[in-house]
């Protein structure tokens, strides 16, 4: 074990740390001389998006990082521990185990991925007690339990000895957060713990941790693209753009007063409530109309025994031409049920879906099958997932062009590439790149290729399913914006499905709420968001992570060293 | 020093290359990550000399394999190694000796005369035994030297008229040879056979066999597969629980029985190696069928599926365009993968004796002759063959391997 | 007469039995729902097996009339063709294919009655005898030695994969870098040298390796471990009069080595191919990462978290290991000189032409895959959460 001679009043300091990449293409830099450090009791806010080097700075305090990873000099991690600074980079072998699990624990993005499968999690919970804290098994087992009704684990004893797929989606995080504090670390290295989370639970987490680390005092280290997350539980802000420090500070200075440029961009994404945009003044003309429409799909079971799910019940709907609609649910709520059964994608078992105003009336349902080449020219979908739904064998022209070439709709292939440039331009792809296969492209650049093969037969509708769900905050923003473009120059109406409220508030002119397959309220933006009427909207409205008031933050920090004491005392108390 | 060299490393990156990256389908992908294993590199080059050895096989060999060509003088004859130098001195050329057969002294009229001491010395010295049948005496003052492209018997360098196609390419020069006689690496045959000439025919006797063999699979579990993972419902039961029963079955018994059904049909050896590679490759379509099923049962819930669907295409554009090409790559691999295995069913059957047999010159055939204790006893360069088997097939495992870990493109985003 | 009926229906009574009980557990219990759907489904796949397995039989050239006579022929009888004629009739080979092998099938599930081998002369039930027992524990002997050598090399060679050659962490000092770069390209070449000597099994035809070895045995003068035991023991019974014949296991050992050595050995390339993706492919997992952050190290990591995950699809391809391994022992058995049914059924099919003797060692076969494949999926839907889950839903 390395021990300096300093002593510093930090509980973990990262100084110059470098981090490159030993791809194909050489050595590429996801970490350059960033420097943080961390007092006791303080919530770090590290904030960047994907590919700023947040995750894996994280790892690397861990010692995780992946066996491509180079750490280069003179990258140095010290972890204050029992009077003891410590080079975490230097430990091998058993000491390792100070800083993985000991003094600092580490929460992941996914719980369900994070727990092994096939070992229950009272065994992987006592297996790190039982390393760490030397209890024996019934000690470790007691201990547990109790952490789990302090995570607000309904009937802890029987969810101790689950396996991590028979707890829901808020539970497995909570079940990992209680392991992560088994050991009760000065440190907690949160990644992304609530992304994946809808967003009442979300709230709910993050309320957890907060009380938690009140009550402990443990220091966090906590990642997120989310601003609105970290102005609820952070104290102090380190903003990263591409390995980089760009902005550190106070929470409230670099929110509400930032300096540079790309803090005030990830801060623009945020939903702001003051300044929604106002609704047409009259209503347009409805381009579709959804009657009594239902959606059911078999489950598991053959025979008499077969099941049925419905996804979605009895919805009547319009949807007004030349607008942006958002459909706003959280998951399994049966908004991509909807969307799809828009498009003659999903199985509808009752109800009907009828286009107005297009050459020829199109409209289908239960009964009448449709034509799909008729509908795909009226209406088309964009993806939720970048990745998966451009074909990676196909050239981004072959992609885009497809439609044009499964219908026939143009004469020759010079109009076909005459017809992609243009669609290409439109969606700001650059020409020259026509000839790459997708996997030379970034989320953001996919999901605009993915717009432009929806664009190229220039239909009136497009069903975007979560479409920027899977980006960044700042990608966001600019495929917003194309959105936006698109709806204003060629009249499209959109329809915008999406869990992610912010996003909603900032684009759309008109919002459904939808839950568990049921229509619960619409109307215009202003009418959601500042008055609405159901409990469930009034729900979801309040669990947006908003900036927080300065005022609010800053009664909380003067007293956080003495409340570590205090907290640490009674952890030990409890567990003894 | 370190930051430098990271920043020199990043400069260094070719922005050509770059662009090559991003444009590169998904087989110059495979390429690119097969190229960082070393084992994958180095058996893909003994693989392709071997391969290309065995189709180029007459111009490699010095002497002709058949019958024809065998060295009535030289029966059962050791390896015969090339020098540099002896005694006399150093040549650049390399060179040979020849060979001279010493006729056993039979002592005839001693015989005549009916001594059974004479007799005696006649087995005792050995003379009848086999073992003193291949004694040649080196005539070491005769050198034979080697020659490059020397003139030998003709042979058709690409022969397409099998295929319909009137090209017929002729030649009679081989890449090496010596001036005088003939010369044999690795020895002879009882019949005087070369078998340095017959082992690198029987490359690609073997090779072609597998590819035979390996096409038909590919056919059968294409059609299994394809049918059962686009149609599913009762066409996907009814076919898969076939291929279940037929995969519980171990081949080589029931290869077994079909060639001995075959051996009942009065066939050429041409329509008899295909029949084999027929049936070899016909019954083994129960693992790739099945695989390529869940393959398209997986790749048609993508989005991509979807997307095309959206966009109107029709089942079999989405078929031809997008669920074909997403499995070529698999099955390239997996028919690689499935080389050794189709080749050993090959020898196992020559082994048998109901595969190819003498005088055809395959793997199997020459594989055969090892288990002859005659053979293993006195004509022990007789297993080179088996050394090239080996080899061959080690090298098609590792080349397997490697590409099996090279293959898997969207294991990682990019 | 009662006795009689049943001593002719035993077989059914058992499977209609177990079959019952399943479903009557399996009303109200999903699992043994799970495990009587299973077993119909095995059941199902035994008689389509039994359906190949016969009409393939018919390839072999001749019948059981023909051979029939032609071994009266032998015995001094003259023939003709309308006894030929009159025999398949007395044989019922006259009727079609559908037919024979219903009564076939019949026979089979009424009383496991696996017909009349005509090259034989006597039922293939009494040919085989424990034959076929001996067959079997060559397979599962060989199978273990492979499973002994492939999963912990498997596991060694996973744990490589990935790994550079060289140290170059900047982290460590000069001297750990040379360690380290020691220690590295030491794994490497070590797994290197396991995968080209378990790649040999495969290259290496089983009949070449097997012949290699005997041919050691003659070059070094001892006698060869051909056959089950040595001449002088292989007529002394297992317990002599001075108690338990320990020589003779000595004897036995001495020889039994050879074939599991040789089919064990081939079987071990595929393995290690085996284990050697499944773990790379567990301990790539973020739970794996988890557990290291957890300070779960060294063997406690490996073991518990990408090995143990690892172990179920492993055991679950046990049934056709087995299959594998039993398709490489005829050749090996003619040539150690074995006399269990992989030999009998070299001879049947390339020899003697014996269908039925054939079928019934092929119908054998495919029933311990299929009774291996029956058990290892109710085992694992019993003890594997993540099996469970999949195939009984939540």
């Amino acid at each position: 074990m390395m021990i300096n001679q300093k002593i510093s009043e930090n509980l973990l300091e990262i100084r110059d740390l470098s981090i490159d990449f030993n791809t194909d293409e050489g050595l590429v830099r996801a970490v350059d001389n960033l420097s943080l450090s961390i007092r006791p009791g303080e919530v770090m806010g590290l904030v960047g998006e994907s590919g700023s080097g947040k995750s894996i700075t994280a790892k690397s305090i861990m010692q995780l990082a992946p066996g491509n990873a180079i750490i280069q000099h003179p990258s140095q991690i010290t972890l204050n521990h029992r009077e003891q600074a410590v080079n975490v980079l230097k430990l091998r072998g058993r000491d390792l185990r100070l800083v993985r699990g000991n003094a600092v624990s580490m929460i992941f993005q996914e719980p369900m991925a994070s727990f092994a499968p096939a070992i229950r999690i009272s065994d992987q919970i006592i297996q790190t007690m039982q390393i760490h804290l030397g209890y024996d098994k019934d000690q470790a087992r007691r201990a547990g339990i109790e952490l789990f009704d302090r995570v607000g684990i309904v009937d802890p004893a029987k969810r101790f000895d689950q396996y991590v797929f028979e707890l829901s989606g808020g539970m497995r995080q909570r079940a990992m957060i209680a392991m992560a504090l088994s050991t009760q670390p000065k440190l907690l290295i949160a990644d992304e713990p609530t992304t994946a989370l809808d967003v009442t639970i979300q709230a709910q987490v993050l309320d957890l941790m907060m009380e938690l680390r009140e009550q402990l005092g443990m220091a966090m280290l906590f990642i997120t693209h989310d601003l609105g997350v970290v102005s609820k539980i952070a104290d102090n802000v380190t903003v990263m753009q591409q390995g980089k420090v760009v902005e550190a500070g106070m929470a409230d200075q670099v929110l509400f007063q930032p300096e540079h440029a790309y803090t005030r961009r990830l801060l623009d994404a945020l939903p702001n409530l003051d300044n929604l945009p106002q609704a047409p003044a009259k209503t347009p003309a409805p381009l579709l109309s959804v009657t009594d429409l239902s959606i059911s799909y078999p489950t598991m079971g053959s025979g008499r025994q077969r099941e049925v799910y419905t996804a979605v019940k009895n919805i009547n709907l319009d949807l007004p031409e030349g607008q942006i609609i958002g459909l706003v649910g959280e998951s399994g709520s049966g908004k991509t049920s909807l969307g799809k059964a828009m498009l003659g994608a999903a199985p509808i078992s009752s109800g009907t879906v009828e286009y107005h105003h297009t050459k020829k009336k199109v409209k289908f349902g239960a009964t009448k099958a449709i034509k799909r080449k008729r509908l795909a020219r009226t209406a088309q979908l964009v993806f939720q997932d970048p990745y998966s739904s451009l074909n990676p064998r196909m050239t981004v022209r072959d992609i885009i062009a497809e439609p044009l070439e499964a219908m026939k709709l143009t004469k020759s292939r010079e109009e076909t590439d005459q017809r992609v440039i243009e669609v290409a331009r439109l969606c700001h792809i650059e020409v020259e790149h026509l000839r790459r296969f997708p996997h030379a492209f970034s989320g953001g650049q996919r999901q605009r290729i993915s717009i432009a093969r929806a664009l190229v037969c220039k239909p009136k509708f497009i069903v975007a399913d979560e479409s920027v769900a899977a980006l960044d905050v700042s990608i966001q923003a600019e495929i917003l914006k194309l959105l936006k473009q698109l709806r204003d120059e060629l009249g499209l109406t959109i329809m915008f499905i999406s869990h992610d409220l912010s996003v909603i508030a900032n684009l759309c002119d008109w919002v459904c709420v939808m839950k568990e397959g049921e229509l619960v309220e619409q109307g215009t933006v202003r009418q959601i968001f500042l008055d609405p009427q159901q409990g469930y909207t009034q729900q979801l409205i309040a669990a947006i992570p908003l900036l927080h008031s300065p005022k609010g933050r800053q009664q909380r920090l003067p007293d956080l060293l003495q409340m570590a004491e205090y907290s640490a005392n009674t952890v030990e108390q409890r567990l003894a | 020093m370190n930051a430098l060299l990271a920043r020199f490393g990043r400069k260094a990156k070719p922005e050509q290359n770059e662009e090559s990256y991003y444009t590169a389908g998904q087989l110059a992908l495979i390429k690119a990550r097969f190229k960082q294993k070393t084992s994958g590199i180095v058996a893909a080059w003994i693989l392709g000399t071997l391969v290309l050895m065995g189709f180029f096989a007459p111009f490699f060999s010095p002497v002709d394999p058949t019958i024809n060509g065998a060295d009535g003088e030289y029966r059962r004859g050791e390896p015969q190694v090339v020098f540099f130098w002896d005694k006399e001195g150093f040549s650049l050329r390399p060179f040979s000796y020849s060979y001279q057969k010493t006729t056993s002294k039979i002592d005839l009229k001693a015989l005549a005369g009916g001594g059974l001491d004479a007799l005696d010395a006649l087995t005792s010295s050995g003379a009848l035994s086999s073992s003193s049948q291949n004694k040649f005496t080196v005539d070491k003052t005769e050198r034979r030297y080697l020659q490059l492209f020397v003139q030998g018997w003709e042979y058709s360098l690409i022969d397409l008229s099998v295929g319909g196609l009137d090209l017929d390419i002729r030649w009679d020069r081989h890449l090496f040879g010596v001036d005088k006689g003939q010369l044999h690496l690795m020895g002879t045959d009882e019949d005087g056979k070369d078998i340095f000439s017959r082992t690198l025919h029987a490359i690609w006797v073997t090779i072609s066999i597998a590819i035979v063999a390996l096409v038909v699979k590919l056919i059968a579990s294409l059609f299994v597969g394809g049918v059962s993972g686009y149609f599913g419902g009762r066409v996907d039961t009814i076919l898969m629980s076939i291929t279940e029963a037929v995969r519980v079955i171990p081949p080589i018994p029931i290869y077994l029985a079909c060639a001995v059904a075959l051996s009942q049909i009065d066939l050429t050896p041409v329509q008899r190696y295909f029949a084999i590679a027929v049936v070899i490759g016909a019954l083994d379509f129960a693992t790739l069928g099945r695989r390529l099923r869940t393959h398209i049962l997986t790749e048609r819930n993508q989005d991509y599926v979807l997307a095309a669907q959206l966009c109107g295409s029709s089942t079999w554009r989405i078929i031809w365009r997008h669920l074909i090409p997403s499995f070529t790559s698999y099955i390239i691999v997996d028919t690689l993968i499935n080389f050794p295995y189709v080749i050993l069913a090959e020898t196992s059957l020559s082994f048998l004796g109901l595969g190819l047999t003498e005088p055809v010159n395959s793997l199997g055939v020459l594989l055969q002759k090892a288990q002859d204790p005659d053979i293993q006893q006195n004509m022990i360069w007789q297993f080179f063959p088996v050394l090239v088997f080996v080899v061959l097939i080690m090298a098609f495992v590792f080349v397997g391997d490697a590409l099996r870990d090279a293959a898997d493109p969207y294991s990682e985003k990019k | 007469m009662i006795i009689q009926f049943f001593s002719d229906t035993w077989l059914l009574w058992i499977l209609l039995s177990i079959g019952g009980l399943l479903w009557w557990r399996g009303r109200d219990n999903q699992y043994f729902h799970y495990v009587f759907n299973r077993y119909w489904l095995a059941l199902a796949t035994l008689l389509l097996v039994s359906g190949i397995v016969f009409s393939l039989m018919e390839v072999l050239p001749g019948d059981c009339a023909e051979k029939y006579i032609a071994y009266k022929n032998t015995q001094g009888e003259t023939i003709t063709q309308a006894d030929i004629q009159a025999e398949r009739v007395r044989m019922g080979l006259d009727k079609s294919l559908p037919e024979r092998w219903g009564r076939w099938v019949t026979n089979l599930t009424l009383r496991g009655d696996l017909g009349f081998s005509c090259a034989k002369r006597q039922s293939v039930n009494l040919a085989l005898g424990d034959r076929f027992w001996m067959s079997f524990m060559f397979c599962m002997a060989g199978l273990l030695f492979a499973y002994l050598i492939a999963v912990p090399f498997g596991i060694f060679s996973a744990f490589t994969i990935n790994k550079p050659w060289k140290d170059k962490n900047p982290q460590h000092s000069q001297v750990e870098q040379w360690i380290g770069t020691v220690m590295l390209s030491g794994q490497k070449v070590l797994d290197l040298l396991l995968r080209v000597i378990s790649y040999l099994g495969l290259a290496l035809p089983n009949f070449l390796l097997a012949l290699t070895i005997i041919l050691l045995y003659v070059f070094a003068g001892e006698p060869m471990p051909t056959g089950l035991f040595s001449d002088q023991w292989a007529s002394v019974p297992w317990f002599g009069p001075n108690g338990f014949e320990m020589e003779k296991l000595y004897d036995f050992l001495g020889h039994i080595w050879l074939p599991i050595f040789v089919i064990g050995w081939s079987a071990t390339a595929l393995q290690l191919q085996t284990v050697r993706a499944l773990v790379v492919d567990e301990s790539s997992k973020l739970y794996v990462d988890a557990a290291r952050a957890r300070g779960v190290d060294g063997v406690a990591l490996w073991a518990g978290y990408p090995v143990r995950h690892s172990i179920s699809p492993l055991f679950n391809s046990i049934g056709f290991d087995f299959q594998r391994v039993f398709n490489d022992l005829p050749i090996v058995a003619v040539v150690i000189g074995l006399t269990d049914s992989a030999a009998l059924l070299i001879e049947a099919l390339s020899m003697t032409n014996d269908q039925e003797l054939a079928a019934g060692i092929l119908f054998l076969v495919a029933l311990v895959v299929i009774s291996m494949n029956f058990i290892t999926d109710v085992v694992l839907a019993a003890i594997d959460p993540r099996v469970r889950k999949s195939v009984l839903g939540s």
